[in-house]
């Protein structure tokens, strides 16, 4: 691709592990990395981002690679530099190489050969017979903003759907105060919103905050909710030059005790 | 208690939880007809800061709402922290906050700060209230003879020439001139240390009153959190200020809609290791003994309390409290109580009439649920006493 | 021993803050050494922290100073040394960049002292109001004065002038997350290589069409060294020194004052040395020794 910039940012918003899985999929490039059984992200590059996209379709590309290290090389002119990125995989057990050469500057060049692993399978944490009961599309710095106000020291996120109104409310609890936040399906910052009946779901915060990084990235958040109380933030972050790339979590509730 | 604050206010509240936030970890919020106060006080009772909004801060005001007996505000404590958490930002505050409304919920006694922000987004807070006293402290303000009214910027640039692990600076005022030093206590190898020392003339300073040539020494943590706040708000700043080891009182104000009163004591600095000027080796010795004879001796505090000046006070106001016999009692309890205190640490402190301390009443008794019960404790205003012209305050008869 | 210098210059001002600004990041301490005709700022390897580079650093006074004053210990030994915190220093001299004048003496108050006179302009006036700084200091006995002399170097076997010291510091600051030792390589064809090797990866930066200073002679290798080499190149040409991508990248930190050339010098496996000079004829050295296994 000419600038491997935007690559990096979002591979960076999705670092919160060590290690990450390296899929190249016929339709594009998806990197997943899960922590403990509770959040699985991933970031997901559809092929129209790279000017050549070349993949065996008659095998799994799959291989376990640091993230950390491929962020770091993907930036290592800095953040500053335009640098255009060449990627190749020959095959199982074959590191990953890049090949990095800034914009501005033409007597340089880096080449980088990240060592690969084995990939453990990818946890499959969608029920395919839980049904969605709410969506809500709202956009990107919007919501971030609502998350970095809440007070870091609570424990729980508790989201109240309902089609009465307040339609989303945000709850979270401190040592001795309740803080509350309404967000009205009539609000601006509310793209579109579905919900058939009221339902209450808790989550970690800190699972939920792992989202910012990306959420500053990008432009628009859709999230749903199932059944079962799996959360599906689906972030899309659009380019200048009008392509996507996306970045998806899926968090798992607290279960009642 | 309900009001709403309209929303260019709400930044100023906002910047003052931070800045009390720096002061003290318990805010005390008092409702009054024409006014609401908040409070708080540090932990080592050496800085104090009140800051006093007017109704006219207010878009809508009810000192006494859901209050069962007549003339009866709200008087409670709530944690610093639950308070810096509903004014997170207050950068953000100012492009987000439309409207904010503080009231309580005399059910569950709690404060609820509800805001309501752009695009109807609807941000509430349920505070705990964790206590049901007010708190006021004695000093004096008006009868001083050193006033100095300054832009903070001059303030703040002189004082980014000091480290940031300075933490007490030394303000020594003379008719000519207003030098800051930064202190540095005997403990500490001054072979590690550098000193720093600024002079700044009286010329830059909108208005500069000295009345008799003073050196007071107090805390740097605290000066900065309120030029902070005098900065962020655009505000000159004033400092009334006596002898040393009595408060300093510095005044940020806009004239109409709120005043900030921040009390810091003072401390006398030790001479000898202060003066930055070249002394003569023999000379510095021999002061250098001299000061370590005397040691002991200046560590001992000094007892600024001016007894009879408080009797006086407390008589003059004694005339709108109810239990009379109570309070004679509650009174000479509360002064030996307060000197008590001094003796035990080395820095001068405010005098606390801190009314939860007075012992033994009965009827003072204040309970969570009995929020409305009236406060018997004596709540005497020091300020009325030296015809101080202030708009406010005119709960005295 | 006496001491008094006065800066009037704003760029001078502005320079001699910025240096010390990255000395004081370099190490924590520094001798501070006054001749007739120079400043001397030294960092060696005993005085701090986790072992920095050695640091010379040589000012003409006469470049920076409107007075100059200075005696010495005594007829024979005419210069002044003293150990100071680079920290203290750098902190205190934040202001000089919108200062109109720095006075700098020795003086004696509870210790010895450098003293910093800053004249600052008032915020909303026209005057100027004074800063005293008194930074105390330690006089370095004669009998020390030879630690602290120009370091006597062998003779590098390549010179080769740097690319933007800004972009090295990039690309070294990324690598020092995955690798704490970066090989650096240089080869008389003007081609420079940094590479960091672990388990994980292996990454190289490679710059080419670099002006080659001087180049002593055919370097000798060993023939185990020669597998790591690319099909054209020659060996005898190429030398490389193993060091710590900390320290590099603590004095690439200097690229903040770093005029037009920074050359580096290495010493095959041994030693790399960095000079650069400032606009204001401010020269700086680094000595970083090589990491031999």
């Amino acid at each position: 691709m000419d600038s491997g910039k935007t690559l990096c940012s979002l591979l960076k918003a999705i670092q919160f592990q060590e290690s990450a899985v390296f899929c190249a999929l016929p339709e594009g490039l998806k990197l997943t990395v899960e922590e403990g059984k509770c959040v699985q992200a991933s970031a997901y590059v559809p092929s129209d981002n790279f000017t050549e996209y070349h993949v065996r379709d008659d095998v799994d590309v799959m291989f376990k690679i640091s993230i950390a290290v491929l962020s770091e090389c993907l930036n290592i002119f800095g953040s500053g530099e335009e640098s255009s990125l060449k990627m190749y995989y020959r095959g199982e057990g074959s590191p990953l190489l890049l090949v990095l050469q800034p914009q501005s500057m033409y007597n340089v060049m880096t080449d980088c050969e990240i060592s690969t692993q084995t990939a453990d399978s990818v946890l499959e944490l969608r029920d395919e017979d839980a049904e969605e009961v709410a969506k809500l599309v709202l956009k990107a710095p919007a919501f971030l903003g609502l998350l970095a106000d809440i007070e870091r020291s609570c424990e729980v996120f508790e989201l109240n759907l309902s089609p009465e109104h307040p339609n989303v409310s945000i709850v979270t609890y401190g040592m001795q105060d309740r803080s509350c936040i309404d967000m009205p399906k009539s609000s601006d910052m509310v793209q579109s919103f579905s919900c058939e009946s009221p339902v209450t779901l808790r989550y970690q915060l800190h699972h939920i905050r792992s989202i910012m990084k990306a959420l500053a990235i990008s432009t628009k958040v859709v999230l749903r909710c199932s059944s079962n109380g799996l959360m599906l933030l689906q972030l899309k972050l659009e380019k200048e030059d009008q392509r996507q790339m996306f970045s998806e979590f899926y968090i798992v509730p607290l279960l009642d005790d | 208690m309900k009001c709403h604050v309209p929303g260019a206010n709400v930044k100023v509240l906002a910047r003052t939880v931070h800045a009390l936030a720096r002061f003290g970890d318990e805010l005390y919020l008092e409702s009054l007809p024409d006014c609401i106060l908040l409070r708080t006080l540090n932990a080592a009772e050496s800085a104090y800061a009140m800051v006093k909004f007017n109704k006219n801060f207010f878009s809508y005001f009810n000192y006494n709402f859901y209050s069962t007996e007549d003339n009866e505000g709200l008087k409670c404590k709530i944690s610093m922290k639950s308070a810096l958490n509903t004014f997170k930002s207050p950068a953000h505050i100012e492009k987000q906050v439309e409207n904010l409304e503080i009231k309580l919920d005399p059910e569950s006694c709690k404060l609820i700060f509800q805001l309501k922000c752009r695009h109807g987004i609807v941000k509430t807070h349920f505070v705990s209230i964790l206590d049901c006293k007010a708190m006021q402290a004695v000093y004096t303000k008006d009868s001083v003879p050193n006033r100095i009214s300054s832009p903070q910027r001059i303030l703040s640039d002189a004082l980014s020439n000091f480290q940031s692990s300075d933490d007490q600076v030394t303000l020594e005022a003379t008719s000519h001139s207003l030098i800051l030093r930064n202190y540095i206590d005997c403990s500490i190898d001054l072979t590690k240390v550098i000193r720093t020392q600024i002079s700044l003339k009286p010329a830059e300073f909108d208005s500069y009153l000295i009345g008799a040539d003073t050196t007071i020494t107090f805390s740097l943590k605290e000066f900065r959190a309120l030029l902070t706040f005098s900065e962020a708000l655009n505000l000159p700043l004033q400092l009334h200020f006596e002898t040393t080891g009595r408060p300093a009182v510095f005044i940020v104000h806009n004239g109409t809609t709120f005043e900030a009163h921040f009390v810091l004591a003072t401390t006398k600095p030790d001479n000898a290791s202060q003066t930055t000027a070249t002394q003569n080796t023999n000379v510095e010795r021999n002061k250098r003994k001299d000061t370590s004879t005397l040691g002991s001796a200046k560590k001992k505090p000094h007892l600024e309390t001016d007894i009879s000046k408080c009797l006086d006070e407390d008589s003059h106001l004694f005339n709108f409290v109810d239990m009379p016999g109570e309070n004679e009692i509650n009174l000479s309890n509360k002064l030996s109580g307060s000197i008590i205190k001094d003796n035990v640490n080395g820095k001068d402190r405010i005098d606390l009439m801190d009314c939860d301390n007075i012992p033994a009443s009965p009827a003072a008794r204040t309970m969570i649920k009995s929020v409305f019960k009236r406060c018997f404790e004596s709540t005497f205003d020091p300020r009325s006493i030296q015809g101080a012209v202030l708009a406010e305050n005119s709960d005295s008869d | 021993m006496k001491f008094r210098a006065v800066m009037i210059d704003a760029g001078p001002m502005r320079e001699f803050s910025n240096v010390v600004t990255i000395i004081s990041k370099l190490s924590k301490e520094c001798v501070l050494r006054l001749t007739d005709d120079h400043l001397y700022f030294i960092v060696s390897e005993e005085n701090s922290g986790p072992s920095p580079p050695v640091l010379w650093c040589e000012i003409p006074q006469r470049m920076f100073c409107s007075e100059y004053q200075m005696i010495g210990l005594d007829e024979e030994h005419k210069d002044i040394y003293m150990a100071l915190s680079s920290g203290n220093l750098a902190r205190s001299l934040v202001t000089l960049k919108t200062a109109k004048s720095l006075k700098m003496k020795l003086t004696k108050k509870q210790c010895p002292c450098l003293t910093l006179e800053i004249e600052t302009p008032c915020v909303l006036s026209q005057q100027t109001r004074q800063v005293t700084h008194d930074i105390p200091v330690t006089v370095i006995p004669r009998k020390l004065w030879s630690d602290y002399h120009e370091p006597r170097i062998p003779d590098p076997d390549i010179s080769i002038e740097l690319p933007s010291l800004k972009q090295l510091r990039t690309t070294i600051d990324r690598m020092r997350t995955m690798a704490s030792e970066v090989v650096i390589r240089a080869s008389a064809e003007g081609r420079l290589t940094l590479q960091i090797k672990t388990d994980m990866a292996k990454v190289s930066t490679r710059f080419k069409g670099l002006n080659v200073e001087a180049f002593a002679g055919p370097i000798e290798h060993s023939d185990s060294e020669t597998e790591e080499t690319q099909a054209n190149e020659d060996m005898s040409r190429i030398c490389y020194c193993r060091v710590d991508a900390k320290k590099l990248s603590m004095f690439l930190s200097a690229e903040q004052i770093a005029s037009n050339r920074t050359v580096c010098s290495v010493v095959h496996k041994k030693l790399v040395i960095l000079c650069l000079q400032t606009d204001e004829n401010v020269k700086l050295q680094c000595f970083i020794s090589g990491i031999v296994y």
